[in-house]
């Protein structure tokens, strides 16, 4: 699937390229080496790295600046994700087959806690949840109006699988919209989430524009 | 209020300035209208089925409870809570499809008035108590150590089938009791009683698809009668472009079915068995009769000449003849006999006379087809009538009883005041009722158990109409009780059969015993089932069973009907015949704390949340009221006041006020809303099956000096000549080709 916007994505360039002379291949195998490094260095020099924004997308723009809200227990998304580099779509598995992404059962969470950090105190709480037969009651932070019909599945059908983009980069993807949750514990609002910001993405993206797409 | 005066004309204007501006900006505001960060709790699973995935739907497959047809449902759940019903494909009944009714069944399970917790009545007062509180008391009265005189029990329930019939009727012969009351407002019981009598069975096949013209005497087949989503089905068939049956409809009042047919007839209430016959005479003469018909029935429908019968019906001889030749030439014919036929004064008659035009005209065995029954007869419908609210009624008046139960049904609401059956439940010593709300019975009660809704318990139906094959449809829950202190029916009469009985031991609760009887019915009846435990569960996939089941044969008895008079209404200055008549949506009034249901038009009228009386404009001008004015309809036995709706669609000499309305309990959506006309009907029998004729009941109406706005969809009758819809007239149409 191709999108109209200015800059091709590496991988849909690779396939083309493979179909081209041999000078074309080498022009391109040059750039990735080039921008590979390029990452490398910033990953090496800066102390925070922004999340690189995948190139077939235009980013919607736009910030807010959410509280950080009190959880029953204090998830920390900065171990699974930066230091695991446990993929979002391992624990948020419904997000690429139903409307929302979903909050991991809790089975999911004992199932590697049985026998991972098992004395922590976060995993202890976890733990007498787990022994009571009760799920965290945890609070929601990202969400849209009820007039508002969002899809992650179409959203990640597009933007990952139809675009051939590495599944294991996918937070670069829900990074658009949920912010670098691999800096953050528990979840923080860092984009508006508002029409505005919906909007300009569609139109930058070429997504719907009909209102009856999410207002029905 | 803002001291700022605006007037329409300032305000839409600063609208249009205003709302140019926010319209872009207001994309960008904060999306803090339905939420907050961290306000909302999201509880995720603790250990889901592989199948659940949050978001998307599962759907399982169940039985409609709304009417008593037996519609096959598919429930769509999630996030463990059932959202929408649609129709189960599978079910023979349906197709797939279901009525208004059955969509609002979530807005029953959900009601907001639902009884969450036992009720007993204690110094006078209906307190809640816990379940072991009423248990007790239950056992004191009825348990096995209670020293209940059996003879003295009595149990009203409405129609009931499958498991839950078998359970009431050990129960009952556990206890020595032989005083079950089924009862109905909405029923065929004359219909039935006449086909059984006649063609030697019950409950008989009605092929409309295969008809090509249909006279339907009252029959609101595509509203309330038997089965009317089978019955809109099998129509839509029937309407098919190429074969456009023809429908004729004899009522007084138009009903739902009336509105579609080709040629409505209102004629004179009580004389359409009359017409019946006049049709039959006329078809005989001209030999139109399809069967060999004797000399001695042939003289005797020579008394009805087309000039008597147009006499008494009211309805012009062409008319007759034109009816006649319809049946005729558009063969198959299929003569169908409704509510205001059945429950008239000589409702057998008259029914009697729809049927020998049947066999005159050749229907029994086309249009009219043997039954097939559910081989397990302990599991066949009982279909309840008005007959046994009668005989409840005259038990109670003779102190016959010491132990009530109620299930499903709420005689309190339906019986008219001339039965005296408030005062006579009153006086009986313990009243338990089983309700899941808090209807005009349970208000009554000693002790009220709040069951399950019919998407949170486990039943079995067996339709009283069957159609292809003999089907058992299981009801299985949708989600989860939403109460946690109520129960299913099965399991409290589980919990009382066990104190008696060894044979019930073995199940914890209805489930159990359900699924025991259910795989250990006989080959003969589910077919084979190598591995019970897959029939089960394969059952339960499927919603339903479809199995051979006994073929009936249909005879055919060839008998002219006696009337002992020719029982029809000369309409006075102020004197009218009472049509309660009731309508798919609000049925017997048992939907009327719907929302959907309220708020949804009555097919003819478009009235919504409230009660009318219909009049015909003619009646209208001589008793000078118009549009919304309040009336009194007063009986021999009460009164009720209503608001008046004029339209032609009804007979000058009868008034008709619809079912359902006036509650006087059943929570918030349904109570004291408009007038309930079962209260004042005189209590007059059909004469030959004893039923309740609820349609013969004649009343004076008189003005009142209040007025009030009727509410409803639909501003006018007439296009006014702003031609939305565009019609030429047939004759122009044959003139023109269709070109002019």
């Amino acid at each position: 699937m191709r999108f109209k916007i200015g800059c091709m994505n590496i991988s849909s360039a690779r396939n083309q390229s493979t179909q081209r002379a041999g000078s074309g291949l080498a022009f391109w195998r040059g750039w990735v080496a080039l921008m590979a490094f390029a990452a490398f260095v910033t990953v090496s020099f800066s102390a925070r790295a922004e999340l690189p924004v995948p190139a077939h997308i235009k980013p919607p723009v736009g910030t807010h600046q959410g509280e950080k809200v009190p959880q029953p227990i204090e998830f920390p998304h900065n171990i699974h994700v930066k230091i695991n580099k446990i993929n979002c779509m391992y624990c948020h598995t419904y997000a690429r087959r139903s409307n929302v992404a979903g909050i991991p059962p809790t089975s999911k969470c004992y199932g590697c806690h049985k026998v991972i950090a098992t004395d922590k105190p976060r995993i202890v709480k976890l733990m007498e949840y787990w022994e009571k037969g009760e799920s965290p009651r945890w609070k929601k932070v990202h969400d849209v109006p009820d007039f508002v019909h969002f899809s992650h599945q179409k959203h990640i059908k597009r933007f990952v699988f139809d675009a051939d983009f590495p599944v294991e980069d996918v937070q670069q993807v829900c990074g658009l919209c949920h912010g670098e949750l691999r800096e953050m514990t528990v979840a923080e609002k860092k984009k508006p989430l508002n029409m505005g910001f919906c909007q300009r993405c569609h139109k930058a993206n070429g997504g719907p524009g009909d209102c009856w797409k999410c207002h029905k | 209020m803002s001291s700022v005066k605006l007037d329409r004309r300032q305000f839409l204007k600063m609208l249009g300035v205003g709302g140019a501006g926010t319209a872009l900006a207001g994309c960008d505001l904060p999306t803090t209208i339905t939420l907050e960060e961290g306000k909302e709790e999201v509880v995720s699973y603790l250990l889901p089925e592989e199948y659940v995935i949050p978001g998307v739907g599962v759907y399982f497959a169940s039985t409609c409870t709304q009417c008593n047809a037996g519609c096959g449902i598919h429930g769509r759940v999630r996030e463990g809570r059932v959202l929408k019903i649609e129709g189960n494909p599978d079910s023979p009944v349906n197709t797939g499809k279901t009525c208004m009714m059955g969509q609002a069944g979530v807005q029953t399970h959900f009601n907001p008035d639902r009884i969450t917790a036992p009720m007993m009545r204690k110094s006078g007062r209906l307190q809640t108590v816990t379940w072991d509180e009423a248990t007790a008391e239950l056992n004191k009265h009825v348990g096995a150590q209670s020293n209940l005189n059996g003879g003295r029990f009595a149990w009203v329930t409405g129609s009931v089938s499958g498991h839950q019939s078998v359970l009431i009727n050990e129960l009952m012969a556990q206890l020595g009791s032989t005083n079950h009351y089924a009862h109905e407002v909405v029923n065929a019981s004359v219909w039935s009683a006449v086909c059984q009598d006649m063609l030697g069975d019950a409950m008989p096949r009605l092929r409309i698809d295969k008809a090509g013209t249909i006279l339907s005497l009252g029959a609101d087949f595509l509203g309330t009668w038997i089965s009317p989503v089978h019955f809109a089905r099998e129509y839509a068939k029937f309407r098919s472009p190429a074969k456009r049956g023809v429908l004729v409809q004899v009522e007084t009042k138009m009903t739902l079915t009336g509105g579609n047919a080709d040629l409505w007839v209102p004629a004179r209430a009580g004389t359409e068995g009359i017409l019946a016959l006049g049709i039959a005479n006329f078809m005989v003469d001209r030999g139109w009769n399809k069967v060999e018909i004797p000399a001695a029935v042939r003289a005797e429908l020579a008394e009805y000449k087309i000039e008597k019968v147009a006499e008494l019906t009211g309805v012009a001889g062409s008319k007759i003849q034109r009816i006649a030749s319809l049946l005729s030439e558009r063969a198959p014919g299929l003569v169908l006999a409704g509510a205001p036929v059945e429950s008239s004064e000589q409702g057998y008659a008259s029914v009697s006379a729809a049927m020998l035009l049947n066999i005159i005209i050749g229907a029994v065995g086309t249009t009219i087809e043997p039954a097939t029954r559910f081989s397990e007869k302990a599991l066949q419908a009982k279909a309840g009538d008005t007959k046994s609210l009668l005989a409840f009624a005259k038990g109670l008046q003779e102190k016959r009883f010491d132990v009530v139960f109620i299930s499903g049904a709420n005689p309190v609401y339906t019986a008219p005041d001339a039965l005296k059956l408030v005062d006579g439940f009153e006086s009986v010593p313990f009243k338990v009722v089983f309700s899941q709300f808090p209807d005009e019975t349970t208000q009554k009660a000693d002790l009220v158990l709040p069951m399950y809704s019919a998407m949170e318990d486990w039943a079995t139906h067996v339709p009283a109409y069957q159609t292809d094959g003999a089907v058992l449809s299981v009801q299985q829950p949708l989600m989860e009780p939403l109460y946690k202190d109520t129960k299913g029916f099965g399991d409290v009469v589980i919990a009382l059969l066990k104190q008696r009985s060894k044979n019930y031991e073995q199940f914890p609760d209805y489930y159990a015993y359900l699924q025991t009887a259910m795989m250990n019915l006989p080959e003969a009846v589910t077919g084979p089932k190598p591995v019970k435990k897959e029939f089960w569960n394969g059952l339960l996939q499927k919603g339903l069973m479809v199995t051979k089941g006994d073929r009936a044969t249909l005879s055919a008895k060839l008998s002219v009907p006696v009337f002992a008079h020719a029982a029809h209404h000369e309409g006075g200055h102020d004197d009218f015949m009472l049509v309660p008549s009731a309508r798919m949506g609000m049925f017997d009034g048992r939907h009327a704390n719907v929302p959907w249901i309220q708020e949804a038009p009555d097919q003819i009228t478009k009235v919504v949340w409230d009660s009318w009386a219909e009049l015909h404009p003619e009646a209208a001008a001589k008793l000078g009221v118009a549009n919304g004015d309040l009336i009194r309809i007063a009986s021999e036995h009460g009164s009720i006041e209503t608001q008046v709706f004029i339209h032609k669609g009804i007979r000058p000499d009868v008034i008709g006020v619809p079912l359902g309305q006036g509650h006087e309990e059943y929570g918030r959506y349904a109570k004291g809303r408009g007038a309930n006309p079962l209260k004042i009907l005189n209590p007059v029998l059909e004469q030959k099956t004893g039923e309740l004729a609820m349609y013969a009941t004649k009343v004076k109406v008189s003005k009142t000096r209040k007025t009030v706005k009727l509410v409803k969809m639909g501003g006018s009758d007439t296009q006014a000549g702003r031609q939305f819809v565009l019609t030429v007239s047939a004759d122009k149409l044959r003139r023109t080709e269709g070109e002019g």
